[in-house]
């Protein structure tokens, strides 16, 4: 049972919903740099360090992180 | 047949004189006979941009609040990316030709500008006011080895 509660935990701290209003901007001013469709970021999760899924007010969907000192933007 | 009748011709009117007189400008006195001197060189596009400190207008780029982590480096990939295509041409590569650079360098920049007008005009300013200063560096392979 503790297993299971742990497991949840860890679970729940690796997609963690955040509401920062400047991590939004950032996130669509990213996105709009590689040219891809979103407007605006009405949410997003983060996933771990620099490593992150917004999801945009037209219902687009992106995993935006970090790999090898370059910034991805990867439609979910 | 009758020749037309002609109407008497009007009277030429005189020209409404000038209320004020024209000041008749002196002749300029002519210069004396002296060597010409050697023609300067044109100026470059560049030297017409206010002086710039690249450097310095990297850091404040680094340092604004007005974009946050993950534009910048997005930015700076960007930048990279550019700055690479300018070394392979000046490697000798064709293409790229600056031709097909400047646009890339143009949308690479309204994207700088886009992303600081609001809330850091004065940087947008300044780097828009460089955009020649910019382009001059790219452009010269020396300049760019000495910056990059």
């Amino acid at each position: 049972m503790k297993r299971l509660a742990l497991t949840a935990c860890l679970a729940a701290a690796v997609a963690v919903a955040a509401d920062d209003p400047k991590q939004k901007e950032d996130l669509a001013a990213v996105i709009a740099l590689q040219g891809k469709p979103c407007g605006e970021v009405v949410s997003y999760t983060v996933q771990g360090a620099n490593d992150f899924v917004a999801t945009c007010k037209d219902g687009n969907k992106y995993r935006v992180h970090v790999k090898d000192g370059r910034v991805v933007v990867e439609k979910q | 047949m009758t020749a037309p009748a002609t109407a008497p011709a009007p009277e030429p009117k005189a020209a409404p004189e000038p209320k004020t007189k024209a000041v008749p400008k002196p002749a300029p006195a002519p210069e004396p006979a002296k060597p010409a001197p050697a023609k300067p060189a044109p100026p470059k596009v560049a030297a017409s941009a206010p002086a710039l400190d690249l450097r310095t207008l990297e850091q404040r780029l680094k340092d604004t609040s007005a974009i946050g982590v993950l534009t910048k480096l997005s930015l700076k990939n960007q930048v990279d990316d550019l700055v690479g295509k300018f070394k392979t041409y000046h490697a000798g590569a064709r293409p790229p030709t600056l031709a097909e650079l400047r646009p890339s360098f143009d949308l690479l920049l309204m994207k700088v500008l886009s992303l600081l007008q609001d809330k850091d005009a004065a940087l947008a300013r300044e780097i828009n006011a460089s955009r020649d200063a910019i382009w001059g560096v790219l452009t010269d392979k020396q300049k760019l080895a000495e910056f990059s």
